[in-house]
């Protein structure tokens, strides 16, 4: 699969939490991400949220996604308009969550783009190229990468259980 | 072996595995929260799922919304009753308690299963050596449908706890320091297997607090040795020939404080110099178990809770209060002026109160004080001991060493 994205850069700094990315309070309000999306930062980076705009992409410069389990961390910056993150480590459910839900997570140090650079992402490659600079990452393994483009787990879960039960009505039927 | 291994080879085929390698595996447990249950409901409602892979595997926990604070959380909290009905898992309602201390007390965590929950403390079934392993709500959405899941198996380091800290350090403020001496690198995506004489002797109260932070480390999962009181089935921790052993002297170790706003942000007790209290919460799944309630109410007993601090304290299970109601707890700690709510999650996460007011500051006994964790940003958090929350409440300033022996 060669999954080439052009999207903007956006930097953050710091070690980010998801209750940072999206508080508490609004995940156990709403289950509309579009909701969530307006109050992504909200307490770390005031007013951030409405300065994203989409095929946009995190340029992180410390471990991302730290604590809580919520889905909607990655869901919210989704439907922000959020497509990549790209951080030195990250919280490990958090990282699972981004490539179940078809965001590319990806570990690497690109601290040399600038904030708002547009810059051409080579998922299958592994690498991130900008007007002057190129930063490599390992490409992530093939079944991640198919699940991605299956749209995501539950789509491509689905899709095993449907051929598995078509496989079993399909030899029924010989019987 | 590592346990983390050994527990995805047998739920993966028998073919043993290697850290780095991608597998799917059988799930034995899987268990959702009320604050992220509409979320998979909306999943299972889009992908017109209906049914889950075994019910009686399944369980559905009310806890982060107790007292239901308003009208958008009252509306996803009948979605998720009515999703839980329509699916007819094992549901634990308001008033049960905490995912994580319900599911140790009714051996949903046994040692050697695979226990998924869609809540990042789920790790705290490392306590009984369940591989425990918290998710977000697609990867629960799916094992919940097929019983399986997809793992990478992590790389294991062991970690030594030598010595003995100050009879008033507790688990808590041990987790703290380890957190504050190694950092979250050396833990980030691993199993972590703790050793040693100190952890080996810690009641299961403690080993739940010890396992339930985990996830502040940046673990995937850990594990704790046998004790006292853990079930059948409990694995010796040793380290592999070859393997990665950390070491953390806790001689004399004094009580540990995590400042605003991060668990890591750690300095032993008499660094706060004696700083002023307005709000002091006693709960949450790494301290709202028998033991801490027991530690409040000793250090409550025949006093007052400060004119100035409101005193917030949430058992962590229906179970938890009854036994506190019975040795008299409660009547100690409501007789000294605390507060105390029904079982829950409590104030915790800003989803029911109380939640604080714009300056407060706030001593408490949870895993986390992320800014705005409790519902206000205008809040600073700090984490101890359910002993040092207790002196400060009665006291309304954190407590230096001397205060507390």
């Amino acid at each position: 699969m060669t999954e080439i994205l052009n999207v903007r850069t956006r930097r953050i700094s710091g070690v980010i939490s998801t209750d940072d990315i999206i508080p508490g309070r609004y995940k156990h309000m709403h289950t509309d991400t579009s909701k969530l999306a307006q109050h992504v930062f909200e307490n770390r980076f005031p007013g951030l949220a409405a300065t994203f705009h989409a095929s946009d992409l995190i340029v992180a410069d410390d471990t991302f996604g730290i604590g809580s389990s919520r889905e909607q961390a990655v869901s919210s910056l989704l439907a922000a308009g959020v497509t990549v993150i790209v951080a030195p480590r990250f919280g490990r459910i958090f990282f699972r969550n981004c490539w179940n839900l078809g965001m590319f997570a990806i570990e690497a140090d690109a601290l040399r783009f600038a904030e708002g650079e547009n810059i051409v992402v080579n998922i299958g490659d592994g690498n991130l190229i900008g007007a002057d600079t190129v930063v490599n990452f390992t490409p992530p393994p093939k079944r991640m990468l198919d699940m991605v483009a299956a749209g995501g787990l539950i789509p491509s879960v689905l899709r095993r259980i449907n051929k598995q039960l078509l496989q079993r009505k399909g030899s029924t039927n010989h019987v | 072996m590592a346990l983390v291994n050994d527990i995805i080879t047998a739920h993966s085929g028998g073919e043993p595995v290697t850290a780095g390698q991608l597998v799917t595996v059988n799930v034995d447990k899987v268990y959702v929260q009320d604050g992220n249950s509409p979320t998979i409901a909306k999943i299972f409602g889009d992908n017109g799922c209906e049914s889950v892979f075994d019910k009686d595997a399944v369980g559905i926990f009310f806890d982060h919304s107790v007292i239901t604070p308003n009208i958008a959380i009252a509306n996803r909290l009948k979605e998720a009753h009515a999703f839980a009905e329509r699916l007819g898992v094992q549901v634990y309602p308001q008033g049960a308690g905490i995912s994580h201390v319900v599911a140790m007390e009714n051996g949903w965590f046994s040692p050697g299963r695979i226990v998924m929950g869609s809540d990042s403390h789920t790790c705290t079934g490392g306590a009984v050596q369940s591989l425990a392993l918290g998710m977000g709500a697609s990867d629960i959405a799916a094992a919940m449908i097929t019983g399986e899941a997809w793992l990478k198996v992590p790389e294991t380091v062991w970690l030594n706890i030598k010595g003995k800290p100050l009879p008033i350090t507790k688990a808590k403020d041990v987790v703290l320091y380890v957190l504050a001496t190694l950092g979250q690198e050396k833990f980030l995506y691993r199993s972590v297997e703790w050793m040693g004489p100190w952890v080996s002797e810690l009641s299961l109260d403690s080993a739940a607090t010890v396992a339930s932070l985990g996830v502040e480390l940046g673990a995937k999962c850990v594990f704790l040795p046998d004790g006292p009181g853990r079930p059948h089935g409990m694995r010796p921790i040793s380290p592999d020939a070859n393997g990665t052993v950390l070491e953390v002297d806790i001689t004399d170790l004094p009580p540990m404080v995590a400042k605003p706003h991060s668990p890591s942000n750690v300095v032993p007790i008499d660094e706060m110099n004696h700083a002023k209290i307005d709000y002091v919460f006693v709960g949450s799944c790494t301290n709202s178990r028998l033991e801490d309630i027991a530690d409040v109410a000793h250090q409550l007993a025949g006093k007052k809770v400060s004119d100035r601090v409101h005193c917030l304290i949430t058992p962590g299970s229906k179970d938890v209060y009854l036994k506190a109601i019975e040795k008299g707890y409660i009547s100690t700690l409501t007789e000294a002026g605390a507060v105390v709510t029904p079982p829950g999650c409590g104030s915790c996460l800003g989803t029911q109160g109380s939640i604080p007011a714009d300056g407060d500051r706030i001593l408490s006994t949870m895993n986390r004080n992320f800014l705005g964790r409790m519902g206000n940003p205008e809040a600073e958090i700090y984490l101890a001991s359910p002993l040092v929350a207790a002196h400060t409440a009665v006291h309304g300033r954190i407590p230096s060493v001397e205060d507390l022996l």
